[in-house]
């Protein structure tokens, strides 16, 4: 075996897994906070990718620099989604909640290709092509910027769930919702900042893949599959296990290519996700 | 005052006097102009299927070809419809295929149903396949604008003709001229890595093109043959293993979006080249790929079924395409704007939309004012086009991103008579 083309394999793993938990994440906190799976997540981080490449290409900010405001575009986008749908299917059984999810993953999609047309946008970005390297192994310089960010993010949200009365409200209200009402929490209103945090977190990352990935309005199932696999590996609901499922995924994905064609990728994520099922049911980090 | 007199002075005309002699002149002056005019029947219409991949991972290309059916047909009918068939016009049904050969299929199996006397389409290889055997099912003619699998017409298929070049005949163009370039430039490459997408196309033209180099004899060793789904979102570890393979050409059969990762890739992990030579697939000549990769898609040399840049008929649809949807007629668009031109051609020499019309039609073809590369449009026994070939294009330097593309072989049809090779690497542009 070629021990330095393992080496950046294993670099580049860990990396891609730092992006796959940063995909997974924003699914990650609105399924622990109100067990809703949110089937519009991946479309939701392609709008993300595609408001952060309008201002760069339209004002000239950097995605590293306008990460805030598309946060803040989608942070509002999923306060409305969930005040006007999701709060009114949570009671609904869980294959009844799939249907307005996906609903609105399609229609985000479909405004998303009138509005920007099919072809694949994939601008300069200032860390773009710029790549640190020491001897033969080479380190991606936006795959590091997007993998420290992950995980920075994950812990100002982990930092904002245990610190902030609003934070506090929301772990009350995922623990227990009658209680959390009883003791006078506006539970609706907290799902409302639920989602709207989970979704900022999404558009924020989606912002961070623009220097990696072609962006194309049809990108959205194929990020809500990886975060799906990453989220179940790590923990239905918990942050820690969603970057460390990305990590997982990430490694074991990477390193198949010394043995497996690329065609075999999918089997590689999938087998983990079949085995993670038989044998830990609910995630890596996510209990008993 | 006499009636008469007070109708002269116009004082006294009442309402029911004034509508009964406008009924009256009105009616006169109908006579000669209206009434023909009325009866008159409307220009007949004649349905023609265009299924393309309007969205998908091939959107981007699927979204062009449907414009350029559409403005072919528009042209068409603006120019009096097919006239041997009373001026009928041409009504397109539109199809899309989601770049899926599975939901294409279904797609034509409706446009059939909704009334198509002809297919066109679909892009796809996949797609094409399917659409072919339904065709031949269903008894109607199916005109592929593009698709490029050799298998699709060597079933014996009677109803299905292919206006793009076949498989066969792209790797004939790649190897030929990969020895004029080598021999031109004095330089012999030894090793070479091919990239793939695993889809029928990306497997079919690769597998193709490996056979075709060990046939031709050229010293070019092939390390490794990378295959990988398409739309895939991450080529790095496929590139960490082409740099420790060390060859000094990729071939890559792409799509756009591959090919960026692949190039970006490439820079960031600075792996040395002499090139890359693509055989023959789309990814390094559509705007948005050349306006985003700028400087890195320098000198990537590109065999492809190409506009013909000289032709007066390009020139004219080029400039209606701009002027219509703001967009440059690219090749694919160009093939699917020719398609629509050669269906159009059979309907008017078969006079009739009978499918067995069409098809004696359309064998009997001699299509000369298109705007591709390569001689007259016919079609062999099994539907190719005989005259169809294939252009060498190299992406060269130019402050306008519209005019890096350059024809750079064969010579007849260049826009540029000089081809660099070996590329400057690419971090040291």
């Amino acid at each position: 075996m070629d021990i330095s083309l393992a080496i950046q394999l294993m670099v580049q793993g860990i990396l891609l897994g730092g992006i796959y938990g940063l995909i997974a994440v924003g699914l990650s906190l609105i399924f622990g906070v109100m067990g809703v799976i949110n089937f519009a997540h991946g479309q939701m981080m392609v709008l993300g990718m595609y408001i952060s490449y309008w201002i760069l290409v339209l004002v000239g900010l950097d995605p590293y620099l306008s990460l805030v405001l598309v946060a803040v575009v989608t942070a509002m986008l999923g306060y409305v989604i969930q005040a006007t749908v999701v709060n009114r299917i949570l009671d609904f059984p869980e294959a009844m909640q799939v249907v307005p999810l996906v609903s609105i993953g399609l229609i985000i999609e479909n405004c998303i290709l009138f509005m920007w047309g099919p072809d694949h946008r994939s601008p300069n970005t200032a860390l773009g092509l710029e790549s640190i390297h020491f001897g033969d192994v080479m380190i991606d310089a936006s795959r590091l910027m997007a993998f420290v960010l992950a995980i920075l993010i994950t812990g100002l949200i982990f930092w904002f769930l245990r610190n902030n009365n609003i934070g506090k409200s929301m772990r009350a209200a995922a623990d227990n919702r009658i209680g959390a009402l009883v003791v006078g929490i506006n539970v609706d209103r907290i799902n409302n900042y639920a989602f709207a945090l989970g979704a900022a977190t999404t558009g924020a990352a989606g912002a961070l893949l623009i220097p990696l990935i072609p962006v194309s309005p049809h990108l959205g199932h194929d990020f809500t599959l990886t975060a799906f696999v990453v989220v179940i590996l790590g923990g239905m609901g918990n942050l820690v296990g969603a970057l460390v499922g990305g990590l997982i995924l990430g490694v074991a994905e990477s390193m198949s290519t010394l043995w497996l064609p690329p065609t075999l990728k999918h089997v590689v994520s999938f087998s983990l996700l079949v085995l993670i099922m038989l044998f830990k049911p609910k995630g890596l980090f996510g209990g008993k | 005052m006499s009636k008469q007199k007070k109708i002269r002075t116009g004082k006294g005309i009442h309402r029911r006097e004034f509508i009964k002699n406008s009924a009256i002149v009105g009616t006169g002056l109908m006579l000669p102009f209206g009434v023909p005019t009325l009866l008159r029947a409307a220009p007949r219409k004649i349905k023609i299927g265009s299924i393309q991949p309007v969205t998908g991972p091939l959107a981007v290309i699927g979204q062009g070809q449907r414009k350029a059916n559409i403005m072919a047909a528009k042209q068409i009918n603006a120019a009096g419809g097919i006239k041997s068939l009373g001026g009928a016009h041409l009504e397109l049904l539109l199809g899309d295929s989601e770049s899926k050969p599975e939901v294409g299929r279904q797609e034509a199996d409706r446009l059939i149903k909704e009334g198509a006397v002809a297919l066109q389409g679909p892009f796809q290889s996949g797609t094409a396949m399917a659409i072919a055997t339904l065709a031949e099912q269903r008894q109607v003619p199916f005109v592929m604008d593009v698709a490029a699998l050799d298998a699709i017409t060597q079933k014996g298929y009677h109803y299905s003709f292919r206006v793009f070049i076949t498989a066969r005949g792209l790797v004939g163009g790649a190897i030929n001229f990969l020895k004029q370039v080598v021999d031109m430039k004095g330089v012999a490459p030894k090793t070479a890595v091919v990239t793939n997408t695993a889809d029928p196309f990306g497997k079919g033209m690769s597998g193709g093109f490996l056979k075709g180099l060990e046939k031709s004899g050229m010293p070019i060793k092939i390390l490794e043959r990378i295959q990988y789904p398409l739309g895939i979102q991450d080529l790095s570890g496929e590139v960490a293993k082409i740099k420790s393979l060390k060859p000094d050409l990729i071939f890559p059969v792409s799509r756009p979006g591959d090919s960026v990762i692949l190039t970006r890739e490439l820079y960031k992990q600075r792996v040395p080249l002499m090139g890359i030579y693509c055989p023959g697939s789309p990814g390094w000549y559509e705007p948005h790929v050349v306006k985003d990769l700028d400087k890195l898609i320098l000198y990537v040399l590109v065999n492809v079924p190409w506009i013909n840049p000289l032709s007066t008929v390009y020139q004219h649809a080029n400039a209606a395409f701009k002027k219509e949807f703001n967009q440059t007629l690219d090749t694919n668009s160009a093939y699917a704007y020719t398609g629509t031109l050669v269906v159009a051609d059979a309907l008017e020499r078969a006079g009739s939309v009978q499918a067995d019309d069409i098809v004696a039609a359309l064998k009997q073809t001699n299509f000369k004012d298109h705007p591709v590369l390569g001689g007259p449009i016919q079609f062999a026994e099994n539907g190719d086009n005989k005259g169809a070939s294939t252009g060498l294009l190299q992406i060269q330097p130019d402050p306008v991103p519209e005019k890096r593309v350059r024809v750079v072989l064969p010579k007849n049809f260049a826009q540029s008579q000089e081809i660099v090779f070996p590329w400057p690497q690419l971090w040291e542009r």
